[in-house]
């Protein structure tokens, strides 16, 4: 992935890649290193500081987040999940 | 003609309404090399354009960008007279944002509006009630809750489509709701108050989800699913390929009778029923396949599908999304190229078409059944539960499988790309899973048809009536080994020799370039023997009484594996890439590689 960012993730922790299955947590920021144009599209898809997920769980061998956000299930990648800061939801 | 403008999110039903307000006729524009898709159709004594589904008007990938572009285009022609805006009613808060950003996209090219809030009746199934005329006075624009499946609110949304586009005066969105920021927060309230709860609406999805998605489950449900696939693309199209073929026959019987013996019933006999007929006869298999796809696609699966092999695949440099195409391939690589479109990123997409020629399609067949009843012994192991020859077979549609992830694999560290855009994430809506509808599939299914033989037919039809031509004159040499053709062929002789193959071969694999299945037909022809694609056994005996090694057999079979051999493959290659170079290049690149493992097969074996 050349256009992420190449230090890798933000925080090896509390990140919606790491988020464990079935876990209601809310977005605290998407990290600025990702692409602007990706960045845009998550906050179009409702991906804000503050905005409830819940965390449905992975595809097979490990694969991408399978994530709920508003009223739709989306799916997202490594290099996507893991620039998106979370904390559990209060 | 004034025209109105379709635009929605995709899954929301669009194509759907489309196809009620148009009926049936329609057509579909392709731009090559764009990979656009626009439909039009008749509405009343307007032109309905359906533009591609998409999630933001601000492009994620190059084909996003084109579809937007194309959209503003529309908004800025003056014969535009009405937006549609088509929505999901059942998820208010993810659609409304998009609709919000062509609302202001309308008002800022001073064009009227009208928003469709489609699947109303899955609204009234979970006993909610939305208050349109309410979010009509909030949004600024007339609202109308329809169901393009029902047909419940059709009527009314018709006639008020009808007024808004003669209106003398543009119904252009009153309200100015702000800056993306605002729009972000003004979709959200909405939806809360006329919305319904999210929990409702993905209820029945996240349960299927549950079992589709899990590690051993959704593993078990994904293969039976391909299974079931592959076993439908060979056992459902056979019968109707074979009604085409017999039809193609009987006519080319029929008209050859008519005309009597000859040079002009010659050619239509070889060149026009032989050549072009054998091609149409892949007609039925793609539309075949075609619906299957259409079906997993409406139902909603093909997203968890993607979503599967999204992991295992990108370790080869590929999307999950590169997964659907690789399946089409097996039976055509013609619509997989085209399927490639839905990869996001332009990078793996061009990978994954470059590297779908190396899927045993159908036409592989023939040539892998001749050569294989020529090598290998019909034996059975283990009480007759595993054939030679069938582990054969199985392990050439593999190897093709495997060269194609090993060539992505060195492609996706060579094929740098300086497209900001070229390297977009995995980002997929996991859709609803709904029962798929007739209407659209069939549409599609005509349309794909109708699109492979218009596009490859011509390129077909001239190189048979080209290789017609050589193979036949001159005509009183004594047959085709003095015809222009076999003595091209002594002449490229050399070539093979190092293959450990004659002049006939030499020719049947060159011929073979124009579609792989020639090469059987060719060399029934060469060794003799009438209808030989009907009579694979009896070209195979032949082939074995004749002598030929087993190295340079099985070098013959990796250079059927690997080689690009279809010139309706190259033509869609370069439509879809918009590039002469690739096209040529792949056919170079993948000719080198086969020709290198068949000269090392007949070397060490």
């Amino acid at each position: 992935m050349t256009v992420l960012n190449p230090a890798g993730p933000v925080s090896a922790r509390h990140t919606l890649w790491d988020a464990p299955k079935k876990a209601c947590v809310s977005v605290v920021e998407l990290a600025a290193s990702l692409n602007p144009l990706v960045l845009n599209r998550l906050r179009e898809m409702g991906l804000e500081p503050g905005q409830p997920l819940i965390c449905l769980g992975r595809g097979p061998f490990n694969g991408p987040v399978v994530v709920q956000i508003q009223d739709c299930v989306y799916t997202l990648e490594q290099q996507v999940a893991q620039h998106i800061l979370i904390e559990p939801q209060l | 003609m004034k025209k109105i403008v379709l635009v929605g999110k995709p899954n929301s039903g669009k194509s759907l309404l489309f196809n009620q307000l148009t009926g049936l006729r329609q057509k579909v524009a392709n731009y090559p090399g764009v990979t656009v898709e626009l439909k039009s159709g008749r509405f009343e004594q307007f032109e309905l354009i359906d533009y591609p589904g998409a999630y933001s008007l601000s492009s994620l990938s190059r084909d996003e960008e084109i579809a937007v572009n194309k959209l503003k285009d529309a908004l800025q022609d003056p014969n535009t007279a009405l937006v549609i805006c088509n929505l999901d009613a059942t998820r208010l808060e993810s659609s409304l944002m998009f609709g919000l950003q062509v609302q202001a996209l309308a008002r800022a090219h001073h064009k009227a509006l009208v928003f469709a809030l489609n699947m109303a009746d899955e609204l009234q199934r979970f006993g909610h009630q939305l208050d349109t005329a309410a979010l009509s006075a909030a949004l600024g624009s007339p609202v109308f809750a329809i169901s393009a499946k029902t047909l419940l609110g059709i009527h009314e949304f018709r006639e008020g489509v009808l007024a808004l586009a003669q209106a003398a005066e543009p119904a252009v969105p009153a309200l100015d709701h702000g800056d993306e920021q605002a729009l972000r927060q003004f979709s959200r309230s909405l939806a809360r108050t006329y919305g319904l709860a999210s929990s409702v609406v993905l209820k029945n999805q996240n349960r299927i989800d549950r079992f589709m998605l899990h590690n051993l489950s959704g593993g078990l449900a994904f293969l039976l699913v391909m299974f079931l696939l592959f076993q439908s693309i060979f056992t459902l199209a056979a019968p109707l390929m074979d009604a085409v073929e017999a039809g193609i026959g009987a006519l080319a019987h029929w008209v050859t009778g008519f005309i009597g013996e000859g040079t002009t019933s010659d050619f239509l006999n070889d060149a026009i029923f032989g050549g072009v007929g054998s091609f149409l006869v892949f007609v039925p298999q793609i539309m075949m396949l075609t619906l299957i796809i259409g079906l997993l696609e409406d139902s909603g699966y093909l997203a968890r599908a993607a979503l599967i092999c999204h992991r295992p695949l990108s370790y080869f440099g590929l999307s999950g999304r590169s997964f659907i195409p690789y399946l089409s391939g097996h039976a055509c690589a013609i619509p997989a190229i085209m399927a490639a479109r839905t990869i996001e990123s332009p990078r793996k997409r061009l990978i994954t078409m470059m590297t779908i020629p190396l899927m045993a399609c159908s036409a592989r067949l023939p040539v892998y059944a001749l050569l294989i009843s020529v090598l290998i012994p019909e034996r059975a192991y283990l009480g007759g539960l595993v054939n030679l020859q069938g582990v054969a077979f199985f392990g050439l549609y593999l190897m093709g499988i495997i060269v194609a992830l090993l060539v992505s694999l060195m492609l996706s560290r060579f094929v740098v790309s300086r497209d900001e855009k070229s390297d977009m994430p995995f980002i997929l809506e996991l859709p609803n899973y709904r029962l798929p509808h007739w209407k659209p599939l069939i549409v599609r299914v005509m349309s794909a048809a109708k699109s492979f033989v218009y596009r490859s037919g011509p390129v077909i039809f001239a190189v048979t009536v080209l290789i017609w031509l050589f193979g036949y004159f001159p005509h009183d040499a004594g047959g085709l080994e003095h015809s222009y053709l076999g003595q091209i062929g002594h002449f490229i002789e050399p070539v093979f020799e190092p293959l450990g193959l004659d002049w006939r071969y030499g020719v049947a694999i060159l011929m073979s370039f124009l579609a792989r299945e020639v090469f059987v037909g060719a060399l029934g022809t060469l060794f003799g023997i009438d209808g030989a694609d009907e009579n694979i056994a009896g070209l195979a005996a032949n082939i074995q009484a004749d002598g030929l090694a087993l190295g340079a057999g099985v070098g013959l079979l990796l250079f059927y594996v690997v080689a690009l051999q279809c010139v309706a493959t190259v033509a869609t290659i370069r439509a879809e890439t918009g590039s002469n170079r690739i096209a040529a290049g792949l056919v170079v690149g993948y000719g080198l590689l086969a020709y290198a493992l068949a000269c090392l097969a007949a070397n060490l074996l």
